[in-house]
């Protein structure tokens, strides 16, 4: 052995546990309320990944898809398309989307902005008809 | 020394190789595109599943390039300017299927309702109500049995026709699914095509896939249903007027055109859902059968989707049996008996649900 | 380096890659759903050589599970998580373990707990967002169970251990 160690816990060691203890209540403390609901939004044009952020980013985003251009609003992990100049406005009348497999899609614009990762939607149904 | 780190080595990795292998774990293969206008969304679990779903997905973008009645390059939209072409086997296949759909039902389901659709401008997103004089004009066109599918293989319609067969492709696109889920040995997954749900053996826990069935009366919340249907090794389709329309002076045109007619239907249902057997032989084309249904039925109203259902519970050589649930303007869900014990109502809905039998 | 602790630090790195293979078996992206992150239980390793040989190997054979399990993974990416929470727990075991006061449990908690901060850069890092950082105590506290277990192995290793020489080179 080149150095010896101790093998049997001592109180110090129970300091260096408390010590860590306390950075997570610190770091807990700091960070609470925020973002893990949604997770991250991942934004694809035409098949290509264009865009990757977190919902705890709120803020204005811009995308030019196919010609046409989408405003994208992140507020309190929830993420929406509040204006398009796309002839369908499907994206636009989606609304906010909040969890995981959730999506938003502007067809004309072959746009999808999908929910990864953070807690997975609880509407109890695995697909959706119509 | 050795034998001791030796020996933690051999249960390492006797701990290791007893790990599943990455794919067959709890999280799902995904892949998530745009093809036939829509949005189409495939899962599946298993070894070979990202295999699978990329497979799909290329196969949705092979058979939009050659079904699309928009790309000017398609297969169809070839045919729909000569009048009369050499097609590949998958148009054929849906030519066929089609007019044995039109038989079936009296006419409802039409692929050569295309230039009425187009005159609605429901192909490119240019809405507009179209004159009586015009529809006059286009609707001897509609006529399904004209169409002639040739041993050789050659597709001919008939003077001044044109086809679409998107109210058969996304559904033929479940089948296609099936059949790629089939030979790559998935044992559960789904796909959402555009709303039609293809339910692939069952869900990772064993339990079947459930499938809500969007509430007509409120389409822009995600979280509405008329209902949740319980689904394995099944396909589901649903029309409904509310899922593409458009407002004119106070008037609401939606995109389900009656051939015998050429307006949009006023059949006192608000969307129609088919349920049937998923099929990954590839010899049955059930999905395809449920999406022409779906349309035709919403054509026909409660009374003959109801009779139509009654006459169509065996299975024949050509298709399987299949369910229902009709959702109607009066405020009611009417579930077929084959599917009652797999259907749960929403309670918050406010529908009256009923059992046909 | 001679050749027989040449062999032995081949044979911990195996060690080490197949533990952090074993990792692979608990369900941790229940809790955070960001992929890379691991328990660390290849620290067992760390914690070993740094008692049995010095820094200086523990160096090399980290740097070597690192760059290995990355290759077999296939994924870059998971290079940057085992470098970055390998050598945050490497370091800060280095430095507690010069402290008499601590045993081998206490600087093992230490180095679970420095592997977590590392992780979590390194999510930052690659998610390009602050999102990780909110599961940081999550994961912090994780890492006193697994300083806990890491320190109770290496315990019962040295135990076993203790009469044996791995570093031959000065003692030879």
């Amino acid at each position: 052995m080149k150095r010896r160690p101790r093998l049997r816990p001592t109180p110090w060691d129970g300091v260096t546990a408390a010590l860590i203890l306390a950075l997570a209540v610190g770091c807990g403390a700091l960070f609470r309320g925020g973002a893990p609901e949604g997770g991250t939004a991942v934004v694809s044009i035409a098949g290509e990944e264009v865009d990757r952020f977190s919902l705890a980013d709120a803020g204005e985003r811009e995308y030019t898809a196919n010609g046409y251009h989408l405003h994208v609003t992140v507020t309190d992990g929830s993420v929406r398309v509040t204006e398009a100049d796309c002839p369908t406005q499907d994206c636009v009348h989606t609304g906010a989307i909040t969890r995981s497999g959730q999506s938003i899609v502007c067809l004309p614009g072959r746009f999808i902005l999908r929910l990864e990762g953070g807690s997975s939607d609880n509407t109890g149904v695995d697909a959706v008809l119509g | 020394m050795k034998r001791v780190i030796l020996y933690v080595l051999y249960i390492s990795l006797l701990a290791g190789c007893g790990a599943p292998a990455a794919g067959s774990g709890e999280e799902p293969e995904t892949v998530q595109l745009i093809a036939m206008d829509t949005v189409m969304t495939f899962a599946a679990y298993g070894d070979r599943a990202a295999e699978a779903v990329v497979q799909a997905a290329e196969e949705m973008e092979r058979m939009e390039r050659i079904l699309s009645r928009t790309l000017p390059n398609s297969e169809v939209a070839r045919l729909n300017a000569v009048g009369s072409a050499h097609t590949g086997p998958e148009v054929q296949r849906l030519a066929e299927a089609s007019s044995h759909y039109r038989e079936a039902t009296g006419g409802a389901f039409d692929i050569t309702v295309a230039p009425v659709v187009s005159a609605w401008g429901f192909t490119t997103d240019s809405f507009q109500v179209p004159s009586d004089a015009e529809l006059a004009k286009l609707l001897p066109l509609v006529d399904g049995s004209a169409v002639r599918v040739d041993e050789s293989g050659t597709v001919t319609l008939g003077p001044g026709q044109s086809i679409d067969l998107g109210g058969i492709a996304k559904g033929y696109a479940s089948d296609l699914t099936a059949a790629l889920y089939a030979s790559a040995g998935i044992e559960r997954g789904k796909a959402e095509l555009g709303g039609n749900v293809l339910a692939w053996g069952t869900r990772p826990d064993g339990k079947p896939w459930r499938v809500g069935i969007k509430d007509p009366a409120r389409p822009d919340d995600g979280n509405a249903f008329a209902g949740i249907v319980e689904l394995e090794d099944s396909v589901a389709i649903t029309s409904g007027g509310y899922q593409r329309f458009f407002e004119e002076n106070g008037t609401r045109y939606h995109h389900i055109i009656d051939p015998s007619t050429g307006y949009p239907a006023e059949s006192g249902l608000t969307s129609v859902t088919v349920v049937a057997k998923a099929d990954g032989s590839g010899t049955r084309l059930n999905g395809a059968m449920c999406d022409a249904y779906s349309t035709a039925l919403f054509i026909m109203g409660e009374d003959r989707a109801l009779d139509f259902w009654r006459t169509h519970q065996a299975r024949t050589d050509y298709e399987d049996a299949f369910d229902l649930v009709l959702v109607t303007e009066d405020g009611r869900v009417v579930v077929t008996a084959g599917l009652s014990d797999r259907f749960e109502p929403s309670e918050d809905s406010g529908y009256v649900y009923e059992t046909a039998s | 380096m001679r050749t027989r602790e040449l062999t032995v630090c081949g044979l911990l790195t195996a060690v080490a890659l197949a533990l952090s293979y074993l990792e692979n078996l608990f369900p941790l992206a229940v809790a955070i759903p960001i992929p890379g992150v691991k328990l660390g239980l290849a620290n067992i390793v760390t914690v070993f050589v740094l008692y049995a040989m010095g820094a200086d190997r523990a160096f090399l054979v980290l740097a070597a599970r690192c760059l290995l399990g990355a290759m077999f993974a296939g994924n870059m990416n998971a290079l940057l998580f085992s470098l970055l929470g390998g050598f945050s727990a490497m370091a800060v075991m280095s430095v507690l373990s010069r402290l008499r006061g601590l045993s081998v449990y206490g600087v093992s908690m230490g180095g679970a707990a420095a592997h977590s901060c590392g992780q979590i850069a390194a999510a930052l890092l690659s998610l390009g967002s602050l999102a990780p950082l909110y599961y940081l105590p999550v994961l912090l506290v994780v890492s006193l169970f697994t300083g806990a277990l890491t320190g109770l192995v290496s315990a019962c290793l040295f135990k076993g251990l203790g009469h044996v020489n791995l570093k031959v080179t000065e003692a030879d």
